[in-house]
């Protein structure tokens, strides 16, 4: 394994002065779960790694009426916090399932989100519900939706120096019900596919979706088409396969070692019938 | 570059000189000679390097050894009690066969101790939950799962 330097700043300014002085030869790391593997496979060879836990800021989950989490929260504290369970559930549902606790333990939210894996579990509930993230650099503050935080596999909006800082979700509407489901050969595994949906339901009929499927696009993907052809329609079976026809088309899968092509194609329409009608059950938690 | 680290080991406040690539797993067993932790995967896979850092199980393999500064770790070693008496974790293991070839058992174990931790009332799901992250290749997990169940009735 390649050495490297490990620098652990204790404010978001030194952080930024540490990246701009390594000039591209070094890279952020939180909770390094997934880095610390590609630094050992040798994929990634940084000089130095500049580690954001100490940086009080990026810690702590806060409620007011929108959601704010530290980009630094551990999943695990994601998993064990009631409100989280009960106001987010497609959230919820989403970190239980990733990996193990042993990692769990260990990564963090924005470290799921940064790493920008196409299967990352924890895109398609934020991107269902709206988040917005926030990111800061050296020239200062900025505010993105998530769905354009993600520009390609392993690559987001933020240049080198920047860092995420905080994912805000916004307060839930009272009629609002969702889902998250994966499917991996076990669930611990890196998602072949995965889907959330948020839905708002005023009797019977759908206000507002919001749809979303991760592992078979170069990026989480919000499948806009679907969600159009779904709001103003009562939830039917018609209608749910018409949503299953509909999101097989809109996505763009690859064949990899977990899955081919035509699977992913398949399953991310099942996925998302099955996801909805998981909502729909639920009614909100 | 290299660094003095400082961090509680088994109970012991502990300082070792430490390079900044090191992993905590190399420090546990190449500087301490804690070999009790073993190298599987060595990519946060099989879970056989988990120790506790702060009572919470990681893989030891893929924590950078510089974050452990000011914290507290615990590993297999760490469980046992005077006179070399096994933890009532470990003596379960022992009693219910819930080892055969060993190599997956410390951490395991240590999964398992983070768990009762937590819950000491875990159900049989939870138990499989909780050791997710932990690969056996030998026996199948029912004696291990039936072992971590008489551990916690044993440590009440």
């Amino acid at each position: 394994m390649k050495r490297f330097d490990y620098l652990q700043p204790d404010t978001l300014r030194e952080a930024h002065r540490l990246m701009e002085k390594a000039r591209g030869k070094a890279k952020y790391i939180a909770g390094g779960t997934d880095l610390m593997v590609h630094i050992k496979t040798g994929a990634v060879q940084p000089d130095a790694l500049v580690s954001l836990k100490r940086i009080q800021e990026l810690s702590g989950m806060t409620q007011n009426k929108d959601l704010v989490l530290g980009s630094m929260t551990p999943l695990r504290d994601i998993e064990r916090d009631a409100p989280i369970a009960q106001n987010y559930s497609a959230l919820a549902q989403a970190v239980m399932a990733l990996a193990t606790p042993q990692i769990r333990n260990v990564a963090t939210v924005g470290g799921n989100l940064c790493n920008s894996a196409p299967s990352a579990d924890c895109a398609p509930p934020l991107l269902v519900l709206e988040a917005r993230l926030t990111v800061e650099g050296p020239g200062g503050r900025r505010e993105v939706a998530v769905e354009d935080f993600f520009t390609g596999p392993g690559q987001t909006c933020m240049d080198m120096t920047e860092i995420l800082t905080k994912i805000k979700i916004p307060c839930p509407h009272r009629d609002m019900r969702m889902a998250f489901l994966k499917l991996g050969r076990v669930s611990i595994d890196i998602a072949i596919v995965n889907a959330a949906v948020c839905l708002t339901v005023e009797k019977n009929t759908c206000r507002k979706c919001r749809l979303a499927v991760g592992a078979v696009a170069p990026v989480p993907l919000r499948l806009s088409s679907v969600e159009k052809m779904i709001e103003g329609q009562e939830i039917s079976d018609e209608l749910l396969n018409a949503a299953k026809d509909m999101a097989e088309d809109a996505v763009n899968p690859i064949t990899d070692v977990r899955s081919t092509q035509h699977y992913r194609r398949i399953m991310s329409g099942v996925l998302v019938k099955r996801v909805i009608e998981k909502a729909m059950k639920g009614m909100g938690v | 570059m290299k660094k003095v680290i400082t961090f509680t080991l088994n109970g012991h406040e502990v300082s070792a000189e430490v390079e900044s690539h090191r992993m905590l797993l190399y420090v546990l067993r190449e500087t301490f000679h804690l070999t009790g932790t073993k190298e599987g995967c060595g990519q946060g896979e099989c879970g056989t390097c988990t120790v506790l850092v702060d009572g919470l199980n990681v893989n030891s393999c893929i924590y950078p050894a510089f974050e452990v500064e000011g914290k507290s770790v615990t590993t297999i070693e760490g469980l046992v009690g005077e006179g070399n008496k096994l933890h009532p974790i470990q003596q379960s293991f022992v009693d219910n066969g819930g080892i055969q070839c060993g190599f997956c058992t410390p951490g395991m174990i240590m999964s398992a101790k983070a768990l009762l931790d937590e819950n000491p009332n875990p159900t049989e799901e939870e138990i499989r939950k909780a050791i997710a992250g932990n690969l056996c290749r030998c026996t199948g997990y029912v004696q291990i799962v039936d072992a971590i169940t008489k551990a916690a009735k044993s440590l009440k």
